[in-house]
């Protein structure tokens, strides 16, 4: 039991790790961004080719993926998301063309990483970190384990706590509110757009390395596989809220666990995603989501 | 593949639905017929100067590596009989198309090749989605098309499709000895469900080969195509405390599992399948360390025929073939002997000869070849990663 718990946490914190880039720019300046999986994926895969020619620890490849994730994004915002978002006839058009935006933009690391690697797996094996595994009181937990757990935790509050106390934070929360009246307010949406796409990358590519620790190796489509369980856990929370992403990731995982252990596996994503389904029925904002109001 | 291949977003609804546009456009257009073949090639009555084959192999996408594998071992049979003058001044020709790992695009590659008469036939796609929507249309278009891989069901359904990859069950239980040598009395399984080929093997060969072994399944639990974190589920499997673990996965995921599957603290052995070689172990290090699966070829078996293949492979490429190398090989070699049997190139003549070649078999790369009707058969070969590469644990009796 305590170890299908460690399970559940360790998957869950996979997920948050991944979702909460991802969370905040489609919780604040409306982007869904499909490009996010590729940018997860490619930050891994370019700190992979400089692990395979210079052995270095985790620490340095952590900063490399951080680094190459934010630089993608930004990229992704400047050369995508902003030039169709400037031609759009209006905002909500505009969204609709930057989720298809995201998937072609997509298509251009995969290819790269696939290319290269021929599609097989790649990993850190190079690296001087080295994954020890712990046995205590009958269950076991690895370091990079308990790595993984205390990042995704750590980073969500400091997330949170950013947007909620920072003043950058809330001018960029109050884009998600309105952005009309908050630029009237003197909010700079291209500035913080940027910013957030930044932050959003590093978070992307922080999750890519820690999961290539984590899991050993990914191949160039993780980030797809990945993609889909994020939006199910930020939806499962409520768009919008950073906490709301913290409780539907380990919801997420919590309930594949339990389904896992108790049944087929086969079941494992029909049942959770037949519980997000279910709370979307009742509450249709998420769990943590700001409820609309509509007026007629 | 033949089972085992990674999931991709970008299949389903859409492909199908182009897929059937195609099929559609292949009915309505007409598409060539075996007689097409025969005037481009010269007819059944003689051999043509050039006979041209159209060769459907993913070069880029998912499964790029078994593609880019397999037509290094197409390239290789086609310098040889071309060298060796196998069909007399007959010059074998092979086009590469890269389908890039959609259905949509491999469907009308079949199209076209059907519709231009300057094709003899079709080396297939490696990938089952790709396969299973070429099928109907060659088997439409009366071509011919011999596959390697694309181990699915609705692969081999007629007359004019033939398969040069022995699907996996069929070789499995060759893995026998191997459990009778570690003395397995208990076997934990986790398989990846979303394929056929991988699910047949952790519900019917395995427990089959229990119960003449002499070993119980003691758990069994499924994971998805989308399953990254494999904790879970290895927890399950060692609850029971098996003597060996089965990982039944696909290519990126055999590091993953094998790797927490030591973390988890089991050392004993594990069963795995040929997804897992190509170096995909190579990322779990030293954690991937005594995984044996059953193959249909190996650099190192014996036998004349295989050994000649891996010495011309290696002089040419300088590494060793894996075995999708070895399939592509004798792929084309079938169709060669096929023109030789049948005595012309075209699509009848050379569908003909591909069943009387399969009819008596043939010694080829991957050693001694028959077929069940147009679907390869072979006994196998038992290999195992050591951390480093794979070696042969055992191979046939």
């Amino acid at each position: 039991m305590l170890q299908d718990l460690i399970n559940a946490l360790s998957l869950g914190s996979i997920y948050l790790l991944f979702a909460l880039g991802m969370s905040l720019v489609w919780g604040t300046i409306g982007i869904l961004n499909f490009a996010h999986g590729a940018i997860f994926m490619f930050a891994a895969f370019a700190s992979y080719v400089i692990v395979e020619q210079v052995r270095l620890p985790m620490l340095a490849l952590i900063v490399i993926g951080a680094l190459v994730g934010a630089a993608l994004s930004v990229a992704v915002q400047v050369l995508a998301f902003q030039p169709i978002l400037q031609r759009a006839k209006d905002l909500r058009s505009g969204e609709m063309q930057i989720l298809i935006g995201g998937i072609g933009v997509a298509a251009i690391p995969l290819a790269v990483a696939e290319e290269e690697t021929g599609s097989n797996p790649f990993g850190f094996s190079a690296s001087s970190y080295a994954t020890k595994t712990y046995a205590l009181l009958g269950f076991r937990i690895t370091n990079t384990q308990i790595l993984v757990v205390a990042a995704a935790l750590l980073i969500a509050v400091a997330v949170i706590a950013w947007l909620r106390m920072s003043r950058s934070g809330l001018a960029l929360r109050s884009l998600g509110v309105d952005p009309e009246t908050a630029s009237l307010m003197g909010v700079n949406r291209r500035v913080l757009g940027l910013g957030s796409m930044a932050v959003a990358g590093a978070l992307a590519g922080f999750a890519g390395v820690m999961l290539t620790y984590h899991l050993g190796a990914i191949t160039p489509d993780s980030g797809d596989t990945l993609l889909i369980k994020a939006f199910a856990a930020v939806i499962l929370g409520g768009v919008g809220s950073m906490a709301g992403v913290v409780v539907g990731s380990y919801v997420l995982a919590l309930a594949e666990t339990i389904v896992l252990t108790q049944t087929s596996g086969l079941w494992v994503d029909a049942v959770s995603f037949g519980v997000i389904f279910a709370v979307l029925l009742f509450k249709s904002e998420g769990l943590f989501g700001r409820k609309e109001v509509r007026r007629t | 593949m033949g089972g085992p291949r990674r999931a991709s977003l970008r299949r389903g609804v859409p492909a199908a639905l182009a897929v059937a546009g195609v099929l559609i456009l292949a009915a309505c257009g007409g598409g060539g017929t075996a007689d097409d073949g025969a005037a481009a090639n010269g007819g059944a009555g003689g051999l043509p100067s050039e006979i041209t084959v159209m060769a459907i192999k993913d070069e880029t996408g998912a499964v790029a590596f078994t593609g880019l594998s397999t037509l290094k071992g197409i390239d290789l049979a086609v310098e040889q009989i071309n060298n060796e003058k196998f069909l007399g001044d007959t010059k074998l020709v092979v086009e590469n198309r890269d389908p890039a790992g959609k259905a949509q695009t491999a469907a009308s590659m079949v199209t076209a090749a059907i519709q231009d008469q300057k094709y003899a036939a079709i080396l297939g796609p490696v990938a089952s989605d790709q396969a299973a929507a070429a099928s109907p249309i060659a088997e439409r278009g009366k071509m011919p098309i011999v596959y390697t891989q694309s181990g699915s069901e609705g692969v081999v359904i007629g007359e004019y499709t033939f398969r040069a990859t022995p699907p996996m069950t069929s070789y499995y239980p060759v893995i026998s000895d191997y459990i009778k040598s570690k003395n397995i009395k208990s076997l934990g399984i986790v398989y990846n469900t979303s394929l056929p080929t991988l699910k047949e093997v952790a519900e019917k060969v395995l427990p089959s080969i229990g119960e003449q072994v002499g070993y119980e399944v003691t758990a069994s639990v499924a994971v998805q195509m989308t399953t990254q974190d494999f904790s879970a589920p290895i927890s399950q499997v060692l609850k029971t405390k098996p003597d060996a673990v089965a990982l039944l996965l696909v290519g990126g995921q055999n590091p993953t599992g094998m790797r927490q599957l030591r973390q988890a603290g089991f050392d004993g052995p594990v069963l795995g399948n040929t997804a897992a070689g190509a170096g995909n172990l190579k990322p779990a290090g030293e954690d991937g360390a005594g995984m044996a699966w059953p193959t249909d070829f190996h650099p190192d078996q014996p036998g004349e025929s295989s050994r000649k293949f891996v010495e011309l492979y290696k002089a040419k490429y300088g590494e060793e073939p894996l075995n999708y190398a070895a399939e592509g090989y004798d792929s084309v070699w079938w169709l060669a002997r096929a023109v030789k049997e049948a005595g012309g190139a075209s699509r009848d003549a050379i569908k003909k000869g591909l069943d009387a070649v399969a009819a008596q078999g043939f010694d080829g790369a991957m050693g001694k070849i028959t077929f069940e009707g147009r679907d390869m058969r072979l006994t196998g070969t038992v290999v195992e990663w050591n951390g480093t590469e794979e070696v042969l644990a055992g191979s046939a009796s």
